[in-house]
This record gives structure tokens, C-alpha cells and sequence, in this order.
């Protein structure tokens, strides 16, 4: 349905715009851009960008936030190539107990995230099941380390991908396959050629979305990391500490230096994503 | 290449998609699959192509055992019915897909890949459109890239599954000629899958009537007309 | 007729080499296993370590019921305002044509990539002591942060957009003919709208709602920047959990943590049987 120039909306026996639309931007105008707004107030013009720039530009800012942005890649990245073979699993193959695991895979939506962090860092503790483990056969400790900020991550962000990818797996027409096979590729060239390019789109659509939630994630990651100053204290967790101390512009320097990066990297995940939207032709 | 299909069965679970069924194809011939539908006409062509296992008996390709040829072995030409090109692929790189899928001893360089499928676009006539992509072209253009990509490997024998069945009827008509002269200048020993007797008649050099799972009748368009050998493909044929 | 064996090397062009397959699925169940199968062991384990009734006394210290208490009151307040919101939401996007719907879908989505800190932070600014309206607010005997409706305030920005999520694409597929036939019919709006959507969309609401919950009762970064954690006050379970776990008392915060757990148990469980038994009636990419 196209609209006509210069209206704001079309016309419409439907009744109940006045009431729904209302309520809609009254609700997002209380609950998230006035709040948002406030922010971005007290740091732009209340504090002032070269203020907020001295905030930022310091050793320990820095390494929180690089240490934010890093362990979500990292975790995201693992995400990306284990979510794509788990959909894959979970819709191609047979196996026993195929539909509870299933179902299990959204755990991390459905647990509270302290929860998660707790039990995490209690398995993978130096005293815990696996940290005792790992440490003796390797030497190598998880929790209080950035590998157990990795591990924190790589939960919180497990089910995104796989929920992405999941339903356009389902909807391959299996002849494409057949027929890369019948041209002569492996099947090894078939999956990297064929099944993976019409995966991209979902893949990094569910990417975005776990890359999103683990840069800002904090309650799993405090009990695990050991919030050692720049060695392992996430960004969250330093906006958190300018609180405590009642530094208020420190904090909204650090949010609004996190929501920067954070946009930036979602706007260039979303460009590559239109790209390879429009290669498909399907637009 | 010569077919031969030896006592050929296959069942999905509990139904039988083929009765044993046995068929011998010559070398360069032009041949109809023909019958109502789930007679097990795609099931046999998919049993030739390698896409799948009979349940029992044999197939022949120049007089040895090719049964447990995998599909990229067979190097059978197979166009789909729903042609099943890569969409996030152009025109270019679907029909160039099978050469460069090639191990590198055998993979022609990439000039000469560029060769060749100019010369296919324009043995299908439509030499303008490589640089498009699927969802760019019509259904009759769809079939024939889906044909020049099955003939890119330099297949053994062509298969095509209702190769025009997603076509409206003019369309079709053209498209038949079009094939026609594609085996002759190939000379490829060529099945298709059609429920259109018209087709079948004018198009194939020996027609296969087929009917739940079982072949009743083979033979030269002509002499089926005039020699129906069951009630079935009298019916059939003069619906 | 020969039987034929299916030699070795044939399969089915679709299919990866047996071998792969069990590799991958192996190596997959692995992976869940250590992340998401052994915490959950683990958070039980811990919790019952001294004995059940040991588990179940800490659950009835007054600071841990009044944990309990506030963070149903919290859900309590902030998945039927959501519910609602989402509602209206998903009508006014789906069943009418306007102009900057896409800008209004983003600003919908856009609590999805703000950290939680940051939410929390958000709420500070605005009604803290130190800005000119909470400091009013103080003055008037209605504080919002370090108080219950800055929780509120804080878990209904964290959940905003998981009612509407759901119920725009399923309103979407299911289009506008049935209402504009209630309509045809001489239906009032709000009768179309009991008679008509509500029971169309009521499984995918459900989802919705579920979801939100889960998300309300266990949100810990934003509550814990807006809510001070003051004791028997201002303390949610996520927030108790934390308390006990730093002050050593670890049956405690894992029992805690281990009701929390259950209740993604039943969360999980009532998502699973909407999926499995209402699959047409849910957004698309839930179908599987
Ligand atoms: N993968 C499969 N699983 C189970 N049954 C199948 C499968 N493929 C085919 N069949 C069954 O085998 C029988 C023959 O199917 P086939 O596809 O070969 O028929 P067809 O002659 O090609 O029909 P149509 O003209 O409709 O394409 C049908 O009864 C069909 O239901
Ligand atoms: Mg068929």
C-alpha cells in the first residue's frame, strides 16, 4: 500500500489509531527515549565532548572498553561458527534426545544471567569440576582470567545464531544441493558454496544480536572475571565503580564511548548484511 | 552412452515407488518418461542421476555396473524440475559452477571456462543476460540456464525432470524445439520426466509409458499410438 | 531379484560422510554439555551441598523472602504493562500505514543494544537526587531511584521490546481481512478486538509474556544500578544472589539461585509446548 504524498498515514475503516498509537509512542517516549535523551544531554552538553574525551582517553577506560569490545567479538565469532553447526545438527540430523536439547539451547535467554555467572564460576573456579581439571591436565585457569570472561560470553550469546540460522536451514530446497552434487562438486564444496553464501544474511543477523547483548553484558561476567583493574574489568562494570563513587560524568562518558563503538559496529555488520542481501538478487 | 536399467526396484518404506522395472536405452537417443503422477517417473530418473539407491537391481552405463556410482561420478547432466539454480550465484558462475568444482589436474583455466560458457549462453540463445542473477530472469530463461549449467560438465547423458512443466504453453513449445535441437547437435543420450502425452509424442524418439511403479508400455511415439499394449495407455494416451 | 547392498562409498547427495555426522553432533552435544548442561548441575549441586532443609531455611530468612516478594511484585507490575504496550504497539504498526514505521520498529528494538549498566545509568540521570526532577520527586515524598519505582522503571526499559517482537510478524502474516470482516459485520472496535485478534494472537502473547517474565524476574545489571541494594528493601533475588554469594554464604545464593533456575525450567518448558502443540500461531523463525 503506498501513501500519498505529504500524508502521515493512509485511511483506514480499522478503528483504534488514536488509542494504539497513543499509547505506543507515549510508553517509548517515557520508557526509552526520554531516559536515552537525558543521557546523551548530560554527556553532550551538560559534561561537553572534550570533558568526556579526557574520561575516556585513559589507561584503565581504555582497556576496560577494549576488553569489552574484544571478549565479545571473540565469544560472538565462536558463536557465529558454533550456532551455524548446531542449527545444522539440530535440523539435518538424528540423534536421541534431539528435540530436549532443542529446547535447551535457549536456556540462556529463560536464566537469569547472575545465575549463569554464579554457576559458571563455581564449575570453572580453581576448585570447581572443570577449573580443578583444566588447571592440572594444562595449567590453564578460567575463572578470574579473560577466558572466563570468553566463557560468560559465549553462554549469554549461545542461542542467537542458532535461532537465526535455524529456520532458513529449514527452508533449503534440497535440490540446490543435489544439484551442486550432480555438477560434481564434494560435498564439502557444496556446504562452503552453496549452503553457507544463502546462510549469510541469518548467520550475521543472529551475529549482531549476540555481539549487541555481549558487549553490555554484566551479571554473568562480574562473578567470573575477578574485575582485576586493566586486566580484567569489563566496561559495564567500570560505569558501575564512577557510580559508586557518585562520578556521575565519568560514567555517561564511559556509556555514551560504549554506545559509539557499539553502534558503529552494528551499523557496519547491517552494511555488509545489505550487501549480501542485494548479491542474492532477492532484495 | 547406452542405459541399461536391470530389474530395477525401489521402495520408500512401506510404498513401492518401482516395481523391479528394466529398460534399455541406446546411445543418443531421445527418451519420454511419461505418465500420471506418482508413477515413479522422477524416482527413476533420480535412480539414473545417483541421487537415489534402488532398493534392488542394477544399472548399466556402456555395459558396466554403474549402481554404485556416486553422483559425482555418474557425470550425469540432471536439470531439476525446479531448475534449483544458486540464487546468490550469477548466470555466469552457476554455469561455470561444475567446471571450477573440477580437482585442479582436471580444472580448465579460467580463460577457457569463460570459453565455454559463452559458448553455452549462446547455444541457449541468451547471450547478453551472464551477468544476471536468478531471480532476474523468466521462467523459459531459468530452463535454459539450468540446461547450458547441465551441459557445462560435458555430461555423459542429459536428465531432466518435467523440464517445462513450470512453463505456460507457449513458452513450452518453443522451449521443445529448443531441446530437441540441443540433443541433436549433442548427441547426448537424453531422458526427460513429462505427464504431457503431446510432449512425449512429439518431442522423444522413444517414448516410456509408465504407471504405478511399473513400465507398460515402451516404444516409438508412433507405434504406441497405433499399438496401444494396455487399456491404460490407450487411456492415457487419447485423454 | 538381487537385493542390492548399498556399497560403502554411496549416500544420499544431501548427507555428510556418516563419520561427520556423529563427529559433529558429538562435538556439538559437547560443547552444551560444558556450557549450558554442567552450570545448571552445578547451581543444584551447590544449593543442596549441605542438605535440603539447609537449602530450604535460607529461603525463609526475611531478607530472602523479601527478595522473593519484591521481584514478583516487579513482574507483577512490569509484564502486564509491557503485555499492554506490546499490544498496542503491534496494532498500531500492523494494522495501519503510516509514515517512519521503520524508525519507530528501531527505536523499539533499541534496548535490545543498550548494556543494562547503561539503562540503569539512564535512570539515574533522569530521576537521581542530583538532577532537578528527582530531586523534586525526593522533596514530594516519591523517590524513583534507590527505590521500588526505579526497579520498575529500569526492568520495564530491559523487556520493552519482547511482547512486541512477538506479536508483530504473527499479526503481520495473519494480514487484516478477519478484522475488516468484523468490521463489515457491524463490530464495534473493542468487540473485534476480544472476538476477533485477541484469540488469534493470544498463543503468540502468551510467548511473548513468558519471555518478558523470565527476562523481568532475572534482570541484574540495570536493577542493580537503580535499586542502591538496600537490604529488605530494595533487593531483588538477582540482586540477593549477589549479596549472599560476596558475603560467603554460598548454600544460600546458589538455593536462591536454583529457585531462579526453576523458574527457566518452567519458563523453557511452557515455550517448548507452545512451540510444539501452537507452531502456526507463533512467529515464524519459533517453528521447528
Ligand atoms: N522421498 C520419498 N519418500 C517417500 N515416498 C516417496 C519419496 N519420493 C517418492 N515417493 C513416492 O513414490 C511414488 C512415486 O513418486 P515419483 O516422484 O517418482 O512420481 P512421479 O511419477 O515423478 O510423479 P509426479 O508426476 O507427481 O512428479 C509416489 O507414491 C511418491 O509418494
Ligand atoms: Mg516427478
Amino acid at each position: 500500500m503506498t501513501l500519498r504524498p505529504f500524508a502521515l498515514r493512509s485511511p483506514t475503516p480499522m478503528p483504534g489509531w488514536g488509542l494504539s498509537f497513543g499509547v505506543m509512542m507515549t510508553t517509548l517516549s517515557v520508557i526509552v527515549l526520554v531516559p536515552m535523551a537525558a543521557l546523551l544531554w548530560r554527556g553532550f552538553i551538560g559534561f561537553g565532548p572534550a570533558e568526556m574525551w579526557e574520561v575516556v582517553n585513559r589507561p584503565r577506560v581504555w582497556s576496560a572498553l577494549a576488553l569489552s569490545f574484544r571478549a565479545a567479538l571473540i565469544a560472538s565469532v565462536f558463536n557465529l561458527v558454533f550456532g551455524v553447526a548446531l542449527a545444522w545438527v539440530l535440523v539435518r540430523y538424528r540423534f536421541p534426545g534431539k528435540r530436549i536439547i532443542d529446547a535447551a539451547v535457549d536456556l540462556p535467554f529463560a536464566l537469569p544471567t547472575a545465575v549463569a555467572g554464579i554457576a559458571l564460576t563455581a564449575i570453572y573456579a580453581p576448585n570447581g569440576f572443570f577449573g580443578a581439571a583444566l588447571d592440572q591436565a594444562f595449567g590453564l585457569k578460567v575463572a578470574y582470567t579473560e577466558l572466563g570472561i570468553w566463557i560468560a560470553l559465549v553462554f549469554v550469546g549461545l542461542p542467537f545464531v542458532v535461532r537465526t540460522v535455524q529456520p532458513v536451514i529449514e527452508e533449503i530446497d534440497r535440490e540446490t544441493e543435489e544439484a551442486s552434487a550432480t555438477l560434481g562438486a564434494t560435498r564439502l564444496r557444496t556446504l562452503t558454496h552453496v549452503v553457507l553464501p544463502t546462510l549469510t544474511p541469518a548467520a550475521l543477523t543472529g551475529f549482531a544480536l549476540a555481539l549487541a547483548r555481549s558487549v553490555g553484558e554484566y551479571g554473568s561476567v562480574i562473578f567470573i572475571a575477578g574485575n582485576l583493574p586493566n586486566v580484567t574489568e569489563i566496561a559495564p562494570l567500570l560505569i558501575v565503580i564512577r557510580l559508586e563513587e557518585f562520578d556521575y560524568d565519568g560514567a555517561v562518558a564511559i556509556a555514551i564511548a560504549m554506545l559509539s563503538i557499539s553502534f558503529t559496529m552494528l551499523l557496519v555488520i547491517n552494511l555488509i548484511q545489505i550487501m549480501s542481501r542485494r548479491r542474492m538478487g532477492a532484495v | 552412452m547406452n542405459i541399461e536399467i536391470e530389474e530395477i526396484s525401489k521402495e520408500f518404506g512401506a510404498t513401492a515407488a518401482l516395481h523391479p522395472v528394466s529398460l534399455s536405452i541406446p546411445s543418443g537417443t531421445l527418451v519420454a518418461l511419461l505418465g500420471p503422477s506418482g508413477s515413479g517417473k522422477t524416482t527413476l530418473l533420480r535412480i539414473l542421476g545417483g541421487l537415489e539407491f534402488p532398493t534392488a537391481g542394477r544399472v548399466l552405463f556402456d555395459g558396466s555396473d554403474a549402481t554404485g556410482l556416486t553422483v559425482q561420478e555418474r557425470r550425469a547432466g540432471f536439470v531439476f524440475q525446479s531448475y534449483a539454480l544458486f540464487r546468490h550465484m550469477t548466470v555466469f558462475d552457476n554455469i561455470a559452477y561444475g567446471l571450477r568444482a573440477r580437482p585442479r589436474k582436471t580444472r580448465p583455466p579460467a580463460a577457457e571456462i569463460a570459453r565455454r560458457v559463452t559458448r553455452l549462453l549462446d547455444l541457449i540463445k541468451l547471450p547478453d543476460i551472464g551477468a544476471r542473477y536468478p531471480s532476474q530472469l523468466s521462467g523459459g530463461q531459468r530452463q535454459r540456464v539450468a540446461l547450458a549449467r547441465a551441459l557445462a560438465i560435458e555430461p555423459r547423458m542429459l536428465l531432466l525432470d518435467e523440464p517445462f512443466g513450470a512453463l505456460d504453453a507457449k513458452v513450452r513449445r518453443e522451449l521443445r524445439q529448443g531441446l530437441r535441437d540441443i540433443h541433436d547437435t549433442t548427441g547426448l543420450t537424453t531422458v526427460f520426466v513429462t505427464h504431457d502425452q503431446e510432449e512425449a509424442m512429439e518431442l522423444a524418439d522413444l517414448v516410456v509409458v509408465m504407471s504405478m511403479g511399473r513400465i507398460e508400455q515402451v516404444g516409438k511415439p508412433e507405434d504406441i499410438r497405433a499399438r496401444p499394449k494396455t487399456a491404460f495407455v490407450r487411456e492415457f494416451i487419447t485423454s | 531379484m538381487t537385493e542390492t547392498t548399498l556399497p560403502l562409498r554411496w549416500r544420499p547427495a544431501t548427507t555428510e560422510p556418516a563419520l561427520v555426522r556423529w563427529g559433529l553432533t558429538v562435538l556439538c552435544l559437547a560443547v552444551l554439555g560444558v556450557l549450558l548442561f554442567a552450570p545448571l548441575i552445578a547451581v543444584f549441586a551447590e544449593a543442596l551441598r549441605d542438605g535440603v532443609a539447609l537449602a530450604i531455611a535460607s529461603l525463609s530468612e526475611p531478607d530472602a523472602r523479601s527478595a522473593i516478594r519484591l521481584t514478583l511484585l516487579v513482574a507483577a507490575v512490569v509484564v502486564p504493562l509491557n503485555a499492554a504496550f506490546g499490544i498496542a504497539a503491534a496494532w498500531a504498526i500492523t494494522k495501519f500505514d503510516w509514515r517512519g514505521k521503520p524508525l519507530v520498529l528501531t527505536l523499539i528494538d533499541l534496548p535490545f543494544s543498550v548494556s543494562p549498566v547503561v539503562a540503569g545509568l539512564m535512570f539515574v540521570l533522569l530521576f537521581g537526587a542530583n538532577s532537578a526532577l528527582g530531586a523534586w520527586l525526593v522533596a514530594h515524598g516519591y523517590p524513583i531511584v534507590f527505590a521500588v519505582p526505579g526497579i520498575m522503571l529500569a526492568t520495564l526499559f530491559i523487556t520493552f521490546p519482547f511482547v512486541a517482537r512477538e506479536l508483530i510478524p504473527v499479526m503481520l502474516e495473519q494480514g487484516r481481512a478477519e478484522e475488516e470482516a468484523a468490521l463489515t459485520l457491524g463490530a464495534t472496535g473493542w468487540r473485534m478486538f476480544f472476538t476477533v485478534t485477541l484469540p488469534n494472537i493470544r498463543w503468540a502473547l502468551l510467548y511473548g509474556v513468558l519471555l518478558c517474565n523470565a527476562r523481568a524476574m532475572g534482570e541484574f545489571g540495570a536493577v542493580a544500578v537503580v535499586s542502591g541494594k538496600i537490604r529488605g528493601q530494595t533487593t531483588t533475588m538477582p540482586l540477593m544472589i549477589e549479596m549472599f554469594y560476596n558475603e560467603y554464604l554460598s548454600v544460600a545464593a546458589f538455593t536462591m539461585a536454583a529457585l531462579l533456575a526453576l523458574l527457566a525450567f518452567v519458563t523453557l518448558t511452557l515455550k517448548t509446548a507452545l512451540e510444539w502443540r501452537y507452531a502456526d500461531q507463533l512467529a515464524a523463525n519459533h517453528r521447528h
